[in-house]
């Protein structure tokens, strides 16, 4: 553990993650108005009383952006614990299945990995009626290959050790090994796949309730803000640069926090 | 007719004309200058003739709209390509077309016509009582689509002379003759009706061009013409997927009219060019509509307090930058029982909330259940929080349009509010005065003005409409937020343009550059 040391990535990339959760708690105990329509005149730049402006259903957009950022973190929530909860046994089963089943799980693995996961949401919102948690759940299962492919490599490393074919001889079951060698052994491996995959979430919630099919109307989220500021992008740009620079920011800090982490946590990385 | 295959019909065309009105896909702009192509046949413009591009959305399907429902057939052909009997004009009376004058029986039963003489296919076929008594049964007997049940009112038509036909209903209608002057009273050429779907043939001001399928119609004028001749030698109708493409266009010069504006916002980005911008009305009613038959809006009571909660002139211009009309009823303006109707609840809070307190009904959850389409996905938050400030607890439910919102809202009325706009003409009755229709109103007294108003003579009728607009609204059948605005963005020196968009047809026969 010596030998790690904090990185650029890792401090600027938390920085922003840190933004993102302090605008979702704060939301839970200020905002500068209700999320609503207010007898204000609509579509107002930056002033005084709304720090952000006003958006074109004359609702505060400080307010909205501190909202979404909830929103923001409940997709990337779910979508991540869907994929890390299947994705992670379904890695560590596919390196501790030799011969044709590992096989079998891994192609299937690609299959998954080979359709986009934007249709894949779209087709959940046909069927299962549009929202916010349906669409994540959605994206959460495209991100399944992502997390068994990365669990996959890091635990073939792991069961050919020596100390688990010591655990084998000793007549350690293959869920106690899985559970008390494998696992602790890629944890770092997940929590760097979950941050870039919670990158990968938001912007997926942000496409989709851009195109209608994320978060429902009245419900405050970056990217139902762009959808709704597309029309009068030509007279009020702030309405659409405020919630676009949202989202980048919050996609950056989980891309650089999830890279930063990654130097931090690799071993053999250490000392470079 | 019955009311309920009435309310069909009203729903699949509704359907499809809302349809064609959701803008936001986001497909490749087709490219708009691309209509002009030389074809085989010698139809395209010879440069240096005069041409007028205008960008429309949603390409029909087909040419053939006795097989195909939607709104972009008539859009194109009908009173350009197709003329009927009686037309509509823009200020919304009935003027004659391809018959000079009609008379009807006391009884209301007979309807004779004389028919203008002279007139020929753009085939070069004459024009005669025959082809209008072919087409008429054609519509009973090898239409396709729901809107022919309008002609089942007919009893028989029949060619007294070259000149004359006589048509006898089976019980007075004064819908009958308003049918004519849509896409089932289009008069085809009897011995040239088995290339509709390609090749349209009428006695309109312009013959049909070519159709490049995902680009354009062109339509040429009609140098045989029996009326006046129009000033184009062809117009290209452009169609866009995307309402941002097809603005593009006419910020680019792709095109020289928009003919429907998608989105009321587009305009500022016409208002500092060279550009002319026409806003006039439409038959398109954005109605915020109550479930009267269940909890909590079957208490009048609860619909009132709904009423006086709108402020409906900041919805207008919130909603939809102020462009628009405020109606009050389910009459647009131009129709001919119009009454402004704007007067019967102001927007009066406390009131609003005496009437909640009243019906004990503070507090209650009511779904807002709305399609997503651009005006009700604008409107929905101002409509929240004006109903919230009187004392509903609204949950706006998002459905998808149409798949989901038909079946949930329009077929099993699940619903307790929806914003929808009804752009059928004079829809009234269609959509109140059926108890099945999805906003289960349909009261006896008001399907009694009904009745007497579309049996009666013209003068009753427009007294009964009259009354049967002020019942609805008094009873607050529904909320009527505001009529939608016909758009159009043209270059300055187009003229004729049909401002008002209250018939099927985007009428191009007056068109000119002056």
């Amino acid at each position: 553990m010596s030998g790690r040391r904090l990185n650029a990535p890792l401090l600027i990339g938390g920085a922003l993650v840190l933004l993102v959760v302090a605008m979702a708690l704060i939301s839970y105990v200020w905002t500068p108005y209700e999320f609503k329509y207010l007898p204000v005149p609509k579509e107002q730049t930056p002033n005084a009383e709304h720090w952000l402006g006003t958006d074109r259903s004359s609702r505060d957009v400080l307010t909205q952006i501190l909202l979404g950022a909830r929103t923001t973190l409940f997709v990337g929530l779910v979508a991540v614990a869907v994929a890390a909860v299947i994705g992670v046994p379904i890695g560590i089963l596919a390196a501790m299945s030799p011969g044709w089943f590992g096989q079998l799980i891994m192609r299937g693995n690609d299959i998954l990995l080979a359709f986009p996961a934007l249709l894949l949401a779209i087709m959940f919102s046909a069927l299962y009626g549009g929202g916010t948690f349906v669409a994540m759940v959605a994206i959460g299962i495209a991100t399944i290959p992502a997390f068994a492919r990365i669990v996959r490599s890091g635990a073939l490393q792991v069961v050919n050790t020596e100390y688990v074919a010591a655990a084998r001889v000793a007549g350690r079951g293959p869920f106690a090994i899985a559970w008390q060698h494998v696992l602790p052994n890629v944890v770092g491996l997940v929590i760097v796949q979950a941050s870039v995959s919670f990158a990968i979430a938001i912007l997926a919630e942000a496409a989709l309730s851009y195109l209608g099919l994320g978060t429902p109307t009245g419900e405050p989220s970056w990217g139902r803000m762009l959808l709704e500021s597309q029309n009068v992008l030509h007279r009020a740009p702030h309405l659409a640069i405020i919630p676009g620079a949202a989202i980048a920011l919050a996609v950056l800090g989980f891309n650089l926090f999830g890279d930063g982490l990654r130097d931090y946590l690799d071993p053999k990385l250490e000392g470079r | 007719m019955t009311s309920r295959t009435r309310a069909f019909a009203a729903a699949l065309s509704l359907t499809f004309l809302l349809t064609a009105c959701n803008a936001g896909s986001t497909s490749d702009d087709p490219d708009p200058t691309d209509g002009g192509d030389s074809t085989a046949d010698g139809t395209a413009a010879p440069a240096g003739e005069d041409t007028v591009r205008i960008g429309l959305v949603a390409e029909p399907a087909s040419l053939d709209f006795t097989t195909t429902d939607g709104a972009a057939i008539p859009q194109a052909l009908l009173y350009n390509v197709y003329e009927t009997l009686v037309k509509i004009d823009q200020n919304g009376e009935m003027v004659p077309a391809l018959a000079s004058e009609y008379t009807v029986s006391d009884d209301g039963l007979t309807y004779t016509f004389t028919l203008q003489e002279g007139v020929t296919f753009s085939n070069g076929e004459t024009f005669t009582a025959e082809d209008v008594v072919s087409s008429f049964e054609a519509v009973t007997n090898d239409w396709t689509v729901s809107l022919k049940s309008q002609f089942d009112i007919i009893d028989t038509v029949e060619a007294s002379s070259d000149t004359e036909v006589v048509v006898t209903l089976t019980a007075p209608s004064n819908t009958f003759l308003y049918s004519l002057t849509t896409r089932v009273g289009a008069i085809f050429d009897s011995n040239s009706v088995d290339e509709l779907a390609t090749r349209p043939i009428g006695t309109g001001p312009y013959t049909f061009g070519e159709w490049n399928r995902g680009t354009s119609i062109s339509l040429q004028r009609n140098s045989d013409y029996w009326g006046e001749e129009p000033y184009f030698d062809q117009v290209v109708l452009s169609y866009f997927t995307d309402a941002t493409a097809l603005n593009n266009a006419m910020l680019t010069d792709g095109i020289d009219v928009v003919g429907t504006v998608q989105a009321p916002e587009a305009l500022s980005e016409f208002e500092d060019g060279d550009f002319q911008i026409i806003e006039g009305t439409t038959n398109g009613e954005v109605v915020l509509s109550f479930n009267n038959e269940t909890e909590p809006f079957n208490d009048l009571k609860v619909r009132q307090a709904a009423r006086h909660a709108i402020d409906h002139q900041a919805l207008l211009d919130t909603c939809w930058d102020g462009r628009g009309t405020l109606i009050g009823s389910m009459v647009p303006p131009t129709d001919p029982w119009y009454e402004d109707r704007t007067g019967d609840y102001p927007y009066d809070v406390e009131a609003a909330k005496a009437l909640m307190a009243e019906a004990e009904a503070e507090g209650v959850q009511v779904r807002l259940r709305i399609p997503t389409l651009p005006y009700a996905t604008a409107c929905a938050p101002v409509v929240e929080t004006m109903l919230e400030e009187v004392g509903f607890d609204v949950t706006i439910d998002d459905l998808e349009f149409p798949a989901a919102w038909v079946e949930d809202v329009f077929t099993n009325a699940d619903y307790e509010m929806s914003i929808v706009a009804h752009v059928e003409p004079r829809d009234l009755g269609n959509v109140f005065g059926n108890p099945d229709y999805y906003i289960r109103y349909g009261t006896p007294e008001l399907r009694a003005l009904l009745e007497e108003a579309d049996t009666g003579s013209e003068e009753v009728q427009v007294e009964k409409m009259k009354e049967a607009a002020a019942l609805i609204s008094q009873d607050a059948a529904s909320d009527f937020l505001f009529l939608l605005p016909n758009l159009i963005v043209a270059d300055p020196d187009i003229t004729g343009l049909p401002q008002n968009a209250i018939t099927e047809s985007f009428d191009l026969a007056n068109l000119a550059r002056g």
